[in-house]
């Protein structure tokens, strides 16, 4: 086992207030689509460990997104892959909030999911990286799980991190709740790069 | 750091006595202790969010200039910062240029 990897708590600061602008874009974008107001509360910065992940996500039914980002440096570079775990209740009203049916086909739900991941991780993404300096590229989201235990799919899938950099996000959408938590997952030497990124970014001030 | 941001962005030139506060209640404290003549606001805080700092401004009669500053770029949140008392909205990250622009439109600095 390595050496535990922490963030300083200058630089869980300086992410959190990074992410925080980040995820006013994303907050935007998100109200825009629902047509509804979103409240933004701070965004929670922390670095865990695959059990730590897995106690997270929880026993529960969850419904999970997947996409990669890299920024083109290859191996050595700010790389990982965005989780974000839906709770099934906020899917519903999600559903509701966009006058989906109440039967809802397979497809329709897979869509709806991978709208909102596009637009969190697209935002959060872009946004942590536009005020690094840094471009970063995405694959398409996918389904990791939907109304599954994730817990049970991170451990059969062989995602490759060792520790993952949790952002969790909580958006409340007026007069009804909607949560959901953003993980990034990302090897080691990217969230050592991010690090040295951050310092950078307090040494400026 | 969005403290140390915003001390950044303000003229250096301006005199004045800066108070920090790290979330709503402790920046309410302030603003009833006369230490916040002009206030920057965040919206998104600990403890007690920028919308009810400017409500028990309100509610208080507290007489203080309060200039938002967020993240929470959605037109709405600006409608209501404005109706909720708030003189200007700036939207993070903090741009220099406009700070200086509204200071000046004020007549602050």
């Amino acid at each position: 086992m390595n050496e535990p990897l922490q963030l300083s708590e200058d630089q869980c600061d300086c992410l959190q207030e990074i992410v925080n602008v980040a995820m006013g874009q994303a907050g935007d974008s998100l109200a825009r689509l629902l047509g509804v107001f979103v409240t933004l509360s701070v965004p929670k910065i922390g670095i865990l460990s695959p059990a730590d992940v897995r106690r997270l996500v929880g026993q529960g039914c969850v419904s999970a997104t997947r996409q990669a980002f890299q920024d083109g440096r290859g191996k050595d570079g700010l790389r990982g892959e965005a989780l974000i775990v839906f709770g099934d209740s906020s899917f519903r009203e999600l559903a509701d909030l966009l006058d989906y049916d109440e039967d809802m086909e397979g497809a329709a739900e897979h869509e709806l999911l991978l709208d909102i991941s596009n637009v969190l991780n697209g935002a959060c993404l872009t946004g942590i990286a536009d005020q690094l300096g840094e471009e970063l590229f995405y694959s398409a989201p996918s389904i990791l799980g939907e109304g599954k235990r994730v817990a049970a799919t991170l451990e059969q899938d062989r995602l490759q991190w060792e520790r993952a950099l949790s952002v969790q996000i909580n958006y409340r959408l007026e007069n009804r709740s909607f949560h959901c938590d953003l993980l990034l997952l990302m090897p080691d030497s990217a969230i050592s790069l991010l690090a040295g990124k951050l310092d950078q970014q307090l040494e400026d001030l | 750091m969005a403290r140390k941001q915003l001390r950044k962005a303000l003229p250096a030139s301006w005199e004045v006595d800066v108070s920090f506060a790290t979330n709503g209640r402790e920046g309410l404290q302030a603003i009833r202790e006369g230490r916040g003549e002009v206030v920057f606001l965040d919206l998104t805080m600990p403890e007690m969010d920028g919308y009810e700092v400017l409500q028990k401004i309100r509610e208080e009669g507290l007489k203080c200039f309060v200039i938002v500053i967020s993240a929470d770029i959605q037109p709405e949140a600006h409608t209501r910062v404005m109706k909720e008392g708030a003189a200007a909205f700036i939207k993070k990250p903090i741009n220099g240029e406009k700070l200086m622009e509204v200071l000046r439109g004020y007549g602050l600095i």
